[in-house]
């Protein structure tokens, strides 16, 4: 008997166990309640646009589910997400990358009826973004925030003269080399120009800004190597990524650094060596690429239309312009780029250089195997880069994957 | 009521078992088996047609749907783009058979849900059906300017074809890409090494660490926390630290190395292939040695007292009771704590994964990065499993291996 | 000689303990410093020119407590019903007869050559039908990564215990059950605590899983919160080594704590022929 009573009392000390750990969170609501998935905004814009579009709607109500800002990350959890139809999430912001897989996947929902409903059309929005998220003649995207990359100077240390020819954009890699040669280590700087390269989707942006979208990949990455090799820049510059370049710049470290507008907002906030008085802006020699956040439906949304509603608000006139004025990101809504408020409160829309830089940007490619093509781009660059291939090898590796 | 004691008894072993087995079963054995059918399929992600399972043809007819939902919202927009009075007829006209064929795609395939097994003998009258669509594009550009609304409407019609969803069972054919990839055959030399020489160093290493944790002497229990803290802390975040600590500018520890004369240069440590290597054996000692040892401290405890006593009356020296006493009877813990790290270490993801991503230019990725990368990032699911289900066989031979070469007896017989 | 020999071998277990918490110190350090001193030249002192606890305010005043708690309420949980389970597995392995014992043991250690990710998606897929994501449910898959070891660990060691204890008890009429629980099991208790803490840290560093199945930020442990210390393109420096500190913590007084019963079968000196 005694035997039998310890092994029940086990077993049931067990099972009470198991089953005393499960709270589901579940708490149900009045009103229709969409998910947002999006990744952390370290600014007060993601809550206020929140607040608004809540404030302003009685039937729908939006909660958000904040992701890693670890863009990889975040892209892994989507697809285990979308892949098992799950409508966990009925919005979510997506990297301009990933845009194209997922729409060849059937995860998004087209947006062109809602577009059109709302009396805009597709033209209305950041070109780059939209293209980003066409795939077979359908739109499935609208913009969250646009980002491109371009060249940050140190205008207290760079001559005038240099200045005007890199503002104006009227300049090439071997030029902008000379001079980070001729500059490094004036101002207390130890480099002349830093920009990322480390093995990871920001050296596809790089080498795509390098070998002018893909036009000439020999010399974009024979020149990309004469920089990598050159002592204006970092002797590890092969693990540089955007930290490493706003660190090294924003210290006052070097004279130049390829960058998305983040590292403006940055030095506007005062906490570093070098603030905004003293950076130039220009667009890069071939153009800067074009990157990004931008808004997609899940297909499988149970609440498609407070989903499109969402959608709407924040990719539209209002929604966009709190993202400008409070999150300093560059609005998606074209109109908003001639609206005094958001000029007013983002020096980057009205300086004549990043003006270049935006009239000049280049996309990567859309692919539905984006992911598989910029792997290989990044393996074989890197590994040229770093002295560890050769330079044919790796031009018809990325030519090859680009076909 | 008597009699269910002794049979309960008599039959323990089942009884004892039964729930780790349903654990095993639910949490490990059946979401392996349902991942690794995968393998046998032509199974991505990014595409509509091969997003799924399919044994056979099937039809995606929510996907035909929308087509012609959205052909019929371009060719109204076309209507008020063109002028010439001819192809706005001709528009008109295929505007006028898409409800139709619509009506008859549903009837054909008998349903309006997504997406359905098809039935063979029906493609044909399908692609009749698209071919009408087709036809009547093709009338209405013929002459005109190419547009971005031309393109669009094409792009949108190509979808037709889309919606026929051929099988994706391909049998074997992953299994002979990954024999014949490049890529894979690389990685897995490099998880090899990574393997051998972390495993080696962690054992001879956590061996005398737990040698020395077995003594009584004094600060013993300082001593034990202090050289366990590297295996607390959470690999991800180990990674990271590392790879500050590494980092070829500011690193303290490539500063270090490069000032004791270990490399030539400070960013050799991540920038050369073989550097990289190195460092990455070097964290994972760093944080598994402690681990190693705690297995094996597990096994000195259970060696008895008077058995040294016994051979250090026969007057044996301390390496012989080392060799004679020590090592035989830690056997088993032996075998168990080598083959659980190989197990780990054949699997290392976190460590690489934060400290290089694979780079140099591919030099450092493991079987599980190129895997992991294959299956996540670019969603190629099948071709993942067949990655990983090769890397299972050959950690599973060399498991084989240990046990057979060690030959412990796990079981009472 | 001897005393040459004894004075090198402090010397060197000084050198190694200095080796093995040198980069916890320096993160301790660097943890102290100011954002602009983590970078840079800077980066190399030993002290921060100005100390400051910004970053661990910073910390507080974000998830990390909570996510502590996920994490020890996980581990603990994990820990408990795992080393069970195991425990008696493995002295039906170790000590009973019964069909398909080395079958059993050759699929438990078949299950610890796939990687984690290939349970996620297929997990994943089957939380979010029973509605279990974003709860304390994410113990069960758990049993994947850590059950295999626990049971072999403990075969090991229950097949050491002499049996001849078993078989005195036996002979005084004792069921299997209770020579199980009266005898082998207080003599095995160094490797149930070993097997224990194992569990425990192996849950606690555990990374993919719980970022898929808990991705609600009240839900996050540890080790996820820790990624979650970061902007769009740059690491929160400071915020993660103090991160590192405060999270390590925990576990070290776990360590304290079960160590010295990992001795205690050396101290008690019970396993005797």
């Amino acid at each position: 008997m005694k035997k039998r009573l310890s092994l029940f009392l086990v077993l049931i000390l067990s099972i009470a166990l198991l089953t005393g750990c499960g709270e589901t969170t579940q708490a149900p609501t009045e009103k229709a309640t969409v998910k947002f998935a999006v990744q952390a905004d370290n600014t007060d814009a993601l809550t206020q646009i929140i607040d608004a579009f809540n404030a302003e709607n009685d039937n729908y109500q939006v909660e958000t589910v904040i992701l890693t800002n670890d863009s990889g990350n975040m892209h892994d959890l989507l697809v285990n997400s979308l892949s098992s139809n799950s409508a966990e999430y009925d919005v979510i912001s997506m990297d301009v990358v990933w845009a194209g897989e997922f729409a060849a996947a059937g995860y998004l929902q087209p947006l062109d009826a809602m577009i059109k409903d709302a009396g805009w059309a597709p033209t209305d929005f950041n070109a780059g973004s939209m293209a980003s998220g066409k795939y077979k003649g359908k739109n499935y995207v609208l913009p969250y925030f646009p980002d491109l990359g371009f060249l940050y100077y140190r205008s207290d240390i760079v001559d005038q003269g240099d200045a005007a020819k890199l503002q104006s954009g009227d300049y090439t890699w071997e030029d902008l080399l000379t001079m980070a040669e001729g500059y490094a280590g004036e101002g207390g700087t130890k480099y002349g120009h830093v920009y990322q390269s480390k093995q990871y989707e920001g050296l596809t942006c790089n080498v795509n800004e390098f070998t002018s979208n893909w036009s000439n990949i020999e010399n974009g990455l024979a020149i990309m190597k004469q920089f990598a090799d050159s002592a204006a820049t970092p002797k590890d510059i092969l693990v540089y990524t955007e930290g490493e370049t706003h660190n090294a710049f924003l210290n006052g470290e070097s004279v130049f650094a390829r960058n998305w507008p983040y590292m403006n907002g940055m030095a506007a906030s005062g906490d570093y060596t070098i603030d905004e008085s003293k950076i130039g802006r220009a667009p890069l020699p071939n153009g800067g690429t074009v990157g990004g956040w931008i808004l997609g439906v899940n297909t499988k949304s149970e609440r498609q239309e407070a989903a499109k509603a969402f959608i709407q608000f924040v990719a539209g006139p209002e929604g966009q312009k709190i993202n400008a004025t409070v999150g300093s990101y560059l609005p998606g809504f074209n109109a908003l780029l001639n609206d005094d408020e958001v000029k007013a409160s983002n020096v980057l829309l009205t300086d004549p250089g990043f003006q270049n830089a935006l009239k000049k940007t280049i996309a990567r490619p859309v692919a539905e195997n984006y992911s598989e093509v910029s792997d290989t781009i990044q393996i074989n660059a890197h590994a040229y880069l770093s002295g560890n291939g050769d330079l044919t090898d790796a031009v018809s590796a990325i030519e090859e994957a680009l076909k | 009521m008597k009699k269910i004691g002794p049979f309960i008894d008599l039959h323990l072993g089942y009884f004892i078992v039964m729930p780790a087995i349903i654990f095993i079963m639910i949490f490990s054995i059946i979401p392996i088996a349902e991942s690794l059918q995968y393998s046998f399929f032509d199974f991505q992600l990014n595409s509509q047609q091969k997003s799924g399972l399919y044994f056979t043809e099937h039809y995606n007819m929510g996907l035909f749907n929308e087509t012609i939902e959205y052909l019929e919202y371009y060719l109204d927009s076309e209507k008020t783009v063109q002028s010439s009075a001819e192809i706005i007829e001709k528009i008109e006209n295929l505007e006028s058979k898409l409800p139709i064929l619509q009506e008859e795609m549903h009837s054909l395939i008998g349903t309006n849900e997504s997406i359905v097994s098809l039935d063979v003998a029906k493609i044909d009258s399908i692609r009749e059906k698209n071919l009408v669509i087709m036809t009547g594009l093709d009338d209405i550009y013929q002459f005109g300017e190419s547009s971005q609304l031309q393109e669009d409407i094409y792009a949108v019609a190509s979808e037709l074809e889309t919606a026929l969803i051929p099988s994706n069972f391909i049998g074997l054919e992953n299994f002979k890409t990954v024999v014949k990839d490049e890529r894979a055959r690389h990685s897995l030399v490099v998880t090899v090494i990574f393997t051998a020489v972390s495993v080696a160093f962690e054992f001879i290493l956590g061996l005398v660490l737990a040698m020395i944790m077995n003594k009584a002497m004094r600060g013993q229990g300082l001593i034990r926390t202090f050289s366990l803290i590297p295996w607390a802390i959470p690999t991800s975040v180990a990674a990271l630290i590392w790879a500050y600590l590494f980092n070829g500018s500011n690193g303290i520890v490539a500063v270090l190395l490069e000032k004791l004369g270990l490399i030539a240069d400070s960013t050799d440590l991540l920038l050369t292939g073989s550097g990289a290597l190195s460092a990455i054996i070097m964290a994972d000692v760093w944080k598994t040695t402690p681990y190693m040892a705690l297995l094996l401290l597990a096994g000195l405890q259970t060696i008895p007292f008077n058995l040294y006593e016994a051979s250090a009356i026969d007057g044996a020296s301390k390496w012989k009771q080392f060799v004679s006493v020590t090592l035989p009877l830690l056997k088993p813990s032996i075998m168990v704590a080598l083959l659980f790290r190989t197990l780990d270490a054949f699997r290392v993801f976190d460590l690489i994964y934060v400290l290089t991503g694979g780079g140099p230019g591919g030099q450092t990725e493991s079987i599980s990065i190129y895997a992991y990368k294959t299956m996540f990032a670019q969603t190629r699911f099948g071709y993942g499993s067949a990655l990983v289900l090769i890397m299972a066989l050959v950690v599973g031979i060399i498991s084989y291996f240990y046990i057979r070469f060690l030959d412990v007896k796990m079981t009472a017989e | 000689m001897k005393k040459k020999t004894k004075v090198l071998g402090i010397l060197m277990m000084i050198l190694y303990l200095f080796i093995v918490i040198f980069p916890f110190i320096w993160v301790f350090l660097t943890s102290m410093k100011p954002e602009s001193e983590i970078w840079g030249d800077a980066a190399l002192r030993l002290f921060a020119n100005e100390v400051t606890f910004e970053h661990y305010q910073a910390l507080f005043r974000g998830n990390i407590l909570n996510a502590l708690k996920n994490s020890v309420v996980i581990s603990t949980i994990t820990t408990a019903y795992v080393t069970i389970l195991s425990a008696f597995c493995a002295y039906a392995i170790a000590r009973l007869k019964f069909r398909g014992k080395k079958v059993l043991l050759a699929v438990v250690l078949a299950t610890s050559m796939f990687p984690q990710m290939i349970v996620v998606g297929p997990i994943y897929k089957a939380f979010v039908q029973l509605g279990w994501t974003n709860s304390y449910w994410i113990t069960l898959p758990y049993s994947m990564i850590t059950l295999p070891v626990s049971i072999f660990i403990l075969v090991t060691h229950f097949s050491k215990i002499p049996i001849s204890l078993e078989e005195s008890a036996m002979i005084d009429g004792a069921s299997k059950m209770k020579t199980f629980l009266k005898i082998i099991l207080p003599l095995a208790l160094p490797g149930i605590f070993t097997s224990a803490i194992i569990t425990f840290i192996g849950v606690w560093n555990e990374f993919l899983l719980s970022l898929t199945l808990n991705p609600n930020d009240s839900w996050h442990t540890a080790t996820v919160a820790i990624t979650y210390l970061r902007g769009q393109f740059q690491i929160f420096w400071g915020q993660v080594t103090a991160a590192t500190i405060v999270v390590t913590i925990p576990t070290l007084i776990i360590v304290l704590l079960f160590q010295k019963q990992i001795i205690s079968g050396l101290t008690s000196g019970a396993v005797k022929e």
